[in-house]
């Protein structure tokens, strides 16, 4: 598996040439999440922060073993991640955990995990192997119909369980790769006036409180006690945070308990109360800064399937975080999106770190030439 | 490069294209952080002002604290009204998603608690959104932890510590000093206490009188709440001031005294100290507890209390007004005396007094009195002593309507005694303006003659009457009637209200005959020791007797339903060397003034020489 002759192939030279800016940004995220759930928490550290430092080293674990496994190997087992992780989706309904009125979870091995969030970089992955495997002069049905039928099917899947957050960010992180790989922009102007055409029909199809949701977004005012409620709760905290913010655990609203779920999908809320406006910016440029560091890296790679992979990482990551800080903010409605590196959740975290072990895989990597397979 | 519909993928320069499409997304990104920074530079900086007073108004939440209410004493400096400790439970409608789910709650958690969810609700969605209503006012401890433990289902209900009114008098005291119970619509505004809906009000009696002095002044506290509206910490407090205290003139156990004397019968006692005003029992019969109004109390009890024939919510001794009958008869012997008749004069009473009214068939109007037979020969002295109408109809009709009613006035008849008491009538004395202006007719001689007797238009209260009494025994000097001690008015106005000291002699000796030599009116209820008591007897028709009746013979009150049977009046004073007590008693349809007021006066007067001689005030200080 590993080719002794190969430079690359060596472990210390892999670490080596890892981009330390980029895991340094990382691991200073991780920090930041600790530190936001340590006040969450009240100061104890054996609840959430603990686990969150679990999480975090096992997350490590997985990032350094993607990036010791060869990129090729990675390229030629690429369907069949995939079609593990669709499996792993469909055998939820049979065998998954049910909780707040949606099976998202399988138990493995005693630990829950929530196969969408790895289906986010999986079908990535699938899709960075397809588009480079293609012709340039491949049929339309080839080029278009399958990614989009391997694009559809998990977002399907996820819609089921139900959680659309998640599938929308499945689905846009398919369609991102759609655009860097080169679709005709005039394909995406039909699609997204389609969609539109289609939003009426869609809606009827949507479960009640995902009507909730979406009314409440854009009137908050409408149900205060209820779906307005997290809205109008998390740009309170917000806005009362000011500029300096109310001090590192002194948020009232997420002290007080009117914040909901701020250690999961309200925790940017939860700093933006304590850290105020400078929180929040200084939290805002290292997310960007690693987006840029991301995009830098997947830019160097020789072979699409890198760029493709890297940059298809790179966007799923972003829009996890634009549609996390969206929702926060009122910009979006909620529809449950962790913040990455912060958020407290087992699944996002290795996800996340499964991700970026590809991205700095593929940059390590960045000089294979991997050759169009058939598939 | 050129742009191709034939191709599905632009692919002839791959790398170039995925750099620009990557540059395109690169760019979009940064512009939708430019958008969250901006938004979050809105929500933070911009809007930061008005979500800070968000956040606070979640966080902050304002409390009412209660005022103790002040404590009433009497004379002795006794407590008579105090607070007593209570668990209540209160709801804030602002405080709970779903108020009709909380109260549900409350109910499966105390199945036995007596409230009316509907009630509630009612109340709660009448009241301003903040204002904390009542659920249960008196609560066991049992319950009250049971509450403290579930607090967590309870969204909006808290169970706080309250005061209640208690009266150690029980129903003695219950007219004069009255109750408290929730402040009505009407009484919000003027009341800062109906910020808090638990708080109370005094209804009647002194409670209600002096009820700005007693209710004492909200205090307040900011508390930190938590999203289930959990008290987590107190940021500031002003703490509540507790009302005054109020000391009256009262005595107890004389009150007590006086009302235990009173019971099975109705009708009211004022005791009166004759030097400087001061009121020492103001009872009436029948009663209430006063201690049903802690609690809710259930209409049934309400309705009976209402419809009782007895009339127990009324004050009889100020709230109920009687013609005076034979009690005012001193008052008009006064106005003879001044008038220039002279006490030794005589008239011959054969029985009945004829005035000329052409309206009648015989030309001639009969006045009997109340002797069918007559007296024969009386002075002014016998009158009052054998208490002899038909003297009082001549010596009336000389003097005239006008002067009678000057001469009561001036004694206080017809105004209220204490002007703090919502509750109190004014009483009337009739005279010619007075009936032209009420009843817009001309003044009858014959009303004359019924005015000389007290009977007519003239309206009296217990408490008039004993005043009237003590201000002609204290050799007419003008009293400043006194029920509570409240330093605004002096207890002697240095004015004389008689006009000459011969005739208070006069007068004081046909009431000490009356009751204390053989043949008096009150003879049977005299006192026979040390101190003696004198006084005037009075029995006041409630009913308009035919001639048919006069004829065939008048019916004995005995056998008269009770609400026909006149009413028995007595006014004294005592002891008769130093007058010091001035008593009226009014027993409602008790027959006759001398079987039923007298013997009650008499042992009033037995107790007071015995135990209460000299009543002074033990002073009690606000502290």
């Amino acid at each position: 598996m590993f080719n002794q002759n190969n430079f690359y192939s060596s472990a210390f030279a892999k670490l080596q040439s890892i981009n330390y800016p980029l895991l340094g940004l990382i691991i200073t995220l991780f920090f930041v999440g600790l530190a936001a759930l340590y006040s969450i928490s009240n100061g104890d550290f054996n609840s959430w922060p603990l686990k969150h430092s679990q999480r975090f080293i096992l997350g490590l674990i997985i990032f350094f073993l993607v990036i010791f496994f060869d990129l090729r190997l990675i390229f030629g087992y690429a369907y069949v991640i995939f079609f593990l992780s669709i499996i792993s989706l469909v055998i939820i309904p049979f065998f998954g955990i049910e909780s707040n009125g949606a099976t998202r979870w399988i138990n493995i091995a005693g630990i829950s995990l929530q196969p969408s969030e790895f289906v986010k970089y999986t079908l990535i992955l699938a899709l960075a192997k397809y588009f480079h495997s293609i012709n340039n002069d491949s049929s339309f049905i080839k080029t278009l119909i399958i990614p989009l039928i391997i694009t559809i099917v998990p977002v399907l899947l996820v819609i089921t369980q139900p959680d659309l957050g998640t599938a929308l960010i499945i689905l846009l992180g398919g369609i991102s790769l759609f655009w860097i790989s080169g679709l005709n922009y005039k394909y995406f102007i039909v699609g997204v006036f389609s969609i539109l055409c289609s939003l009426p029909v869609l809606w009827q199809y949507l479960k009640d409180y995902q009507k909730d949701r979406v009314l409440t977004f854009f009137n908050p005012e409408r149900d205060p006690l209820g779906n307005g409620y997290h809205i109008m709760q998390s740009k309170i905290a917000l806005g009362s945070g000011g500029i300096f913010g109310k001090g590192y655990m002194e948020g009232t609203q997420s002290h007080l308990n009117f914040l909901p779920e701020m250690q999961t999908d309200f925790i940017f809320t939860m700093l933006g109360e304590e850290f105020g406006f400078i929180g929040t910016l200084l939290l805002l440029s290292i997310y960007a800064a690693l987006i840029m560091i991301s995009i830098r890296l997947a830019l160097k790679s020789r072979s699409l399937f890198s760029k493709y992979l890297s940059l298809g990482v790179c966007n799923v990551f972003f829009i996890y975080v634009f549609v996390n800080i969206g929702m926060v903010t009122g910009l979006l409605p909620v529809v449950g999106v962790p913040l990455p590196f912060i958020s407290y959740g087992g699944s996002s975290m290795l996800a996340v770190m499964f991700g970026f072990g590809l991205l700095m895989n593929c940059y390590i990597n960045r000089d294979i030439i991997i050759e169009k397979t058939n598939y | 490069m050129k742009k191709s519909g034939k191709f599905i993928f632009q692919k002839y320069d791959t790398e170039n294209l995925i750099n620009r499409r990557a540059a395109l997304v690169t760019i979009a990104k940064a512009g939708v952080f430019s958008v969250l920074v901006g938004r979050l530079a809105y929500l933070q900086i911009a809007e930061n002002s008005n979500y800070k007073k968000l956040s606070d108004k979640n966080r902050i939440t304002h409390r009412f604290l209660e005022p103790e209410r002040g404590i009433i004493f009497d004379l002795q400096g006794r407590p008579m009204a105090i607070n007593k400790q209570k668990y209540e439970i209160i709801i804030i409608k602002e405080e709970t998603s779903d108020v009709e789910k909380s109260l549900v709650n409350l109910k499966s958690l105390l199945p036995h608690a007596n409230f009316d969810i509907e009630k509630i609700l009612k109340e709660v969605n009448s009241r301003k959104k903040f204002i904390p209503v009542g659920i249960i006012d008196d609560l066991t401890w049992e319950d009250f932890s049971k509450i403290n433990v579930n607090i967590h289902k309870l969204e909006g209900i808290y169970p706080q510590i309250g005061f209640k009114r208690y009266y150690t008098q029980g129903e003695s005291h219950s007219h004069l000093i009255g109750y408290v119970s929730p402040i009505s619509k009407n009484e919000e505004e003027s009341n800062p206490l109906s910020k808090l809906s638990t708080a109370k009000a005094g209804k009647i009696g002194v409670e209600k009188a002096k009820d700005a002095i007693l209710r004492g002044k909200l205090g307040n506290k900011n508390i930190e709440v938590n999203a289930s509206g959990r008290e987590i910490r107190e940021l500031d407090r002003v703490n509540s001031v507790q009302g005054n205290y109020i000391q009256l003139t009262i005595d107890s156990e004389l009150q007590k005294f006086c009302y235990e004397r009173l019971k099975g019968l109705s009708g009211s006692v004022s005791v009166i100290n004759v030097k400087n005003g001061e009121f020492y029992a103001l009872a009436s019969s029948p009663s209430y507890d006063p201690n049903i109004f802690n609690k809710s109390i259930s209409n049934e009890t309400w309705e009976n209390l209402l419809s009782d024939k007895y009339k127990p919510l009324i004050n009889k001794s100020i709230s109920n007004q009687y013609p005076p009958g034979s009690t005012i008869k001193p008052f008009v012997a006064l106005a003879a005396l001044e008038s220039g008749v002279s006490h030794k004069e005589t008239i011959f009473c054969d029985g009945k007094h004829l005035i000329e009214d052409t309206s009648l068939e015989s030309g001639y109007k009969t006045f009997h009195c109340w002797k069918k037979e007559g007296h024969g020969n009386v002075d002014m002295t016998k009158a009052i002593k054998v208490s002899c109408d038909v003297y009082f109809y001549q010596i009336a009709r000389r003097i005239g309507i006008n002067k009678i009613a000057e001469v009561c006035k001036r004694y206080g008849l017809g105004e209220k005694v204490f002007k703090s008491l919502y509750e109190e009538k004014s009483g009337v004395v009739p005279n010619k303006q007075w009936k032209l202006e009420n009843l817009g007719s001309r003044w009858m001689v014959g009303e004359t003659l019924s005015a000389g007797i007290g009977q007519g238009y003239f309206l009296t209260t217990a408490a008039q009457l004993s005043l009237a009494l003590a201000q002609l025994i204290n050799n007419g000097t003008r009293l400043s009637p006194k029920l509570i001690y409240d330093n605004e008015t002096s207890n002697i106005y240095n004015e004389r209200i008689i006009a000459d000291p011969r005739y208070l002699k006069i007068i004081k000796n046909a009431l000490d005959e009356a009751t204390n030599a053989p043949g008096g009116t009150s003879y049977r209820s005299r006192i026979i020791g040390k101190y003696k008591m004198a006084g005037k007897t009075g029995t006041s028709q409630v009913r308009a007797i035919s001639i048919k009746e006069r004829e065939e013979g008048l019916i004995k009150n005995k056998d008269l339903p009770w609400e026909k049977r006149d009413h028995g009046l007595f006014i004294g004073y005592g002891p008769t060397t130093d007058p010091k007590y001035a008593v009226s008693v009014i027993v409602e349809h008790g027959g006759s003034g001398s079987g039923s007021a007298a013997p009650i006066a008499s042992d009033i007067f037995k107790y007071l020489f015995e135990k209460k001689f000299n009543l002074k005030r033990n002073e009690i200080f606000n502290v």
